[in-house]
């Protein structure tokens, strides 16, 4: 009723002067997780001589690769509310697909390609039309998909890795580089700036940004929620599939077990990042940020000689101390 | 500030005494000296319309607010309430609308709830649990199965297990704000014999509610607040239903509206424009709605009156496209609507200010522009990109033709006052001019000076050609603005008059009340 209504204060602190640079940092506190970068590279580097290297800093963003593609897909999913758990089992069948193509279809890295994104994509359609159409929590569309991509990818070989031999296809997604960058690190550049685009600079990132942050009311203002929601599943999907592809041109084979577990990092990085599991908020370059923290911490306590048992606990305490802190 | 129509009391000191109370929130001042007495035992019903302090002064007799004057005493001892628990303490009990019941849990369960009997080991006593809220039930009264789970009981039930858990402790003072609201007749007559029992035991009982009949059926008295202030107080045995509507509408009301609208562009439609309605219904039925007939004509503003229930709000979100067509015809200039898809709805230049603004009509984390461009993306996109600078003045332009008060279209709408909350929710809508503009409630939650803003912005859109559909449970609003109002029962309409047929708040209250099908008793 109207009495309890609190009066016509406007909030006049907030300034207007926004730089560009703020206009892409959208979270709540996105100065935190530079302060927290900062730190953490000082430490190192004063503990260990062999941090502070641009080889060890490239060695850093290889590592990084697969979790901040991903993770870019991910932070449409999580900012429209939902979540994916199915991603390194999409990555692994996606390997699968990619390999065999060109094993058996044509040795060209064109159809592997196509191949490994369309079966990543086709894994994100999955689950974006379960959790949108059978309106089942995508929490449990995505730890159905998350077993079932699995087992088919050991299904199709038998467990067996699958050998690739396409030097083109290595030199893409793998070996080759650009003015000595290479090119996982390229990729990564890539699908972020193509995030940022699409998230902070399209329509359609509004309307993930609306539908996360209150679907009733953008169902009332004309958003197609179920098309966006998917939309993001596809996404992040797709990316998996181009995370595989990255990752089998590395190692020259798909294998059917690999990154088990991989989405817990990628989920960590982009809440670490500053998105809100309540979804509504968040941003690419956060996330980014994220995986960066996760891959620097994961190399700067090898460097120190943690022990490996070790540097899980640590870096469980991180992200839940990270969530801590983004919830409100 | 003295009761205008007091009557002589029984000579006990009251169960509560509130003298003069006041209340400010800001600039608003939400009650400017109430006073109110309840008796142990009686059944008091407290009436007024959206905004006349019904709810600011049980918050404070609740502890949730202090009060900033004025002096309230229970049993004769002053008490100022900074917290829930210390009125729970001093013995008073609210059961608010929405329920806080665990659905999953049983009635026992509930009632328990936090204080269940336990064995030393912290095991529970499950067969002590059910005795325990078994033996209570019967010493109060109340028809309630105490191993009846929740979520499977008819909702007067439930609201009987949210009463019987206030009662739990040493209850004197018992509020009950609105009960009714979603109740059906069999359910209600349940209820009032609960609440009846209750007062017989010698607890004072608060009634807020909206209808008026029930105030006949259930309370001994019956006190009216008008404008944060007291408009009277009766016996209800002795009073007329016309007597307290005039107190809730006030002497000077009908004078005020036809001078609100006499001024406005509101009569001047030419009969041109009858004879194509912007938008027609002919019998359109769905779960909630019974053939539901109506036409709407560019410029004009239709007033939906009804009570709450009665299918006003499903009216405006059938023809959103929140709700399916399921027999009959929606028409929009001459073309049929299908239905079903709120986006083409808005395509067509339908637009919808729904009722709950923090639900339905804002996402309260984003800024101002963000929510002001949201139906509108569409014309920001080039080949999906978003057209910043135009997205930008879109949001500044609507700002300022409604004079929303804030620092900037970044800052985030939670920020914003109810008032200002409302007026990006019509911002929204701004840019085009919708063709058919339907309104559920707009000015609920909205201070006095915002009110008329938005009235202006009302009157505005039908004199720039829009078809606005109003639905207002405040009868006042409906008489100033509207140049027809249909009155609305059991989803369908049952009536619909124009301006010059119009009376004054009192009998359109009567066209309301009396239409019910099962009212006939109450007056």
């Amino acid at each position: 009723m109207t009495d309890t209504q609190s009066p016509a204060k406007a909030v006049a602190s907030q300034s207007s002067g926004r730089s560009a640079l703020q206009h892409l940092l959208k979270g709540e506190r996105p100065y935190m997780l530079y302060v927290a970068f900062a730190i953490m590279l000082i430490v190192f580097s004063l503990a260990s001589p062999w941090f502070l290297s641009i080889d060890n800093f490239l060695n850093i963003g290889r590592q990084t690769t697969l979790v901040s593609i991903i993770a870019v897909g991910m932070t449409f999913v999580i900012i429209s509310r939902q979540i994916d758990l199915s991603v390194a089992s999409t990555l692994a069948l996606s390997g699968m697909s990619a390999s065999l193509a060109m094993a058996f279809v044509a040795n060209n890295w064109v159809v592997g390609a196509v191949a490994g994104l369309g079966t990543g994509a086709l894994i994100g359609l999955l689950n974006g039309v379960l959790t949108t159409r059978l309106e089942i929590p995508s929490f449990l569309v995505t730890l159905g998909t998350l077993s079932g991509a699995r087992g088919l990818a050991l299904m199709v070989t038998n467990t067996k890795p699958v050998i690739i031999t396409n030097e083109y296809y290595f030199a893409i997604f793998g070996e080759g580089s650009v003015l000595g960058i290479p090119a996982p690190i390229l990729w990564t550049l890539g699908v972020t700036i193509a995030g940022i685009l699409l998230l902070h600079y399209s329509v359609y990132g509004r309307r993930v940004y609306a539908a996360g942050g209150n679907p009733t009311a953008a169902l009332y203002s004309g958003v197609h929620i179920k098309q966006v929601t998917t939309l993001a599943f596809v996404l992040t999907g797709t990316l998996a599939g181009l995370a595989s592809l990255i990752l089998s041109a590395r190692s020259h084979a798909a294998r059917p077990d690999v990154v088990q577990g991989m989405e817990l990092d990628v989920i960590a990085s982009v809440i670490l990042g500053g998105c809100s599991l309540f979804g509504g908020r968040g941003f690419v370059l956060g996330t980014l940020l994220g995986s960066l923290i996760i891959g620097t911490l994961n190399n700067g306590l090898v460097l120190l000689g943690v022990s490996s048992s070790l540097q899980l606990v640590i870096k469980g305490a991180i992200i839940v101390a990270a969530v801590a802190f983004t919830r409100r | 500030m003295v009761e205008q129509g007091s009557i002589a009391l029984i000579s006990a000191p009251p169960l509560l005494r509130v003298e003069g109370v006041r209340k400010r929130f800001g600039g608003v001042n939400a009650l400017r000296g109430v006073s109110l007495e309840i008796l142990s035992g009686e059944v008091h019903a407290l009436l007024g319309e959206n905004g006349a302090g019904k709810s600011t002064l049980i918050k404070i007799l609740s502890g949730v607010h202090v009060h900033d004057g004025g002096s309230i005493e229970i049993e004769g001892k002053p008490v100022s309430f900074s917290s829930p628990a210390q009125s729970r303490d001093a013995g008073v009990a609210v059961v608010y609308q929405d329920l806080s019941l665990v659905e999953s849990l049983s009635v026992a369960d509930n009632l328990l709830l936090g204080r269940e009997p336990k064995t030393r080991l912290g095991f529970l006593r499950k067969r002590q649990l059910v005795a325990q809220a078994e033996a209570f039930l019967k010493s109060q009264n109340i028809p309630l199965d105490a191993r009846a789970m929740v979520g499977s009981l008819p909702f007067a039930y439930r609201q009987m297990t949210e009463i019987a858990k206030a009662l739990m402790g040493d209850v004197r003072l018992l509020i009950l704000d609105e009960p009714t609201s979603a109740l059906t007749d069999d359910e209600e007559k349940i209820l009032f014999e609960a609440i009846r029992e209750v007062a017989a035991r010698g607890v004072g009982v608060i009634y807020v509610t909206h209808r008026l009949n029930e105030v006949f059926r259930i309370s001994n008295r019956v006190t009216v607040f008008r404008d944060g202030q007291n408009a009277g107080t009766f016996v209800t045995a002795q009073s007329t239903m016309r007597q307290l509507v005039g107190a809730i509408v006030g002497p000077d009301h009908a004078v005020l509206k036809t001078d609100g609208t006499a001024s406005g562009q509101g009569m001047a439609q030419p009969a041109g424009s009858i004879e194509s309605p912007v938008l027609e219904l002919k019998g359109v039925g769905n779960d909630r709605l019974d053939r539901a007939s109506l036409q709407l004509r560019a410029g004009e503003i239709h007033g939906l009156a009804g009570l709450i229930g009665s299918g006003r709000t499903e009216i405006l979100q059938t023809i959103f496209g929140l709700r399916p067509i399921q027999s009959g015809e929606a028409k929009l200039d001459g073309g049929s609507l299908k239905g079903t898809d709120p986006a083409a709805a808005i395509g067509l230049g339908i637009a919808l200010v729904p009722e709950d603004r923090h639900v339905q009509g804002l996402v309260l984390e984003h800024s101002i522009e963000r929510n002001l461009t949201l139906p509108r993306l569409p014309y920001f996109s080039r080949l999906g990109w978003l057209q910043r600078r135009p997205a930008g003045e879109h949001a500044n332009a609507a700002m300022r033709r409604l004079a929303v008060k804030a620092p900037s279209a970044s800052t985030l709408v939670k920020n914003l006052s109810g008032g200002n909350q409302q007026k990006v929710v019509f911002g929204k809508w701004n840019e085009p001019r919708p063709r058919v503009l339907l309104l559920d409630e707009p000015t609920v939650g909205v201070d006095v000076g915002a009110r008329e803003e938005i009235y202006g912005v009302i009157r505005a859109a039908a004199a720039a050609g829009s078809g606005v559909l109003l639905v207002s449970s405040d009868l006042s609003e409906l008489l100033q603005l509207c140049d027809r109002i249909s009155i609305v029962v059991d989803g369908r309409i049952t009536r619909t008059i124009a301006r010059p047929e119009f009376g004054g708040a009192e009998d359109l209250h009567h066209l309301i009340q009396l239409s019910q099908p099962s009212e006939e008793h109450a007056a």
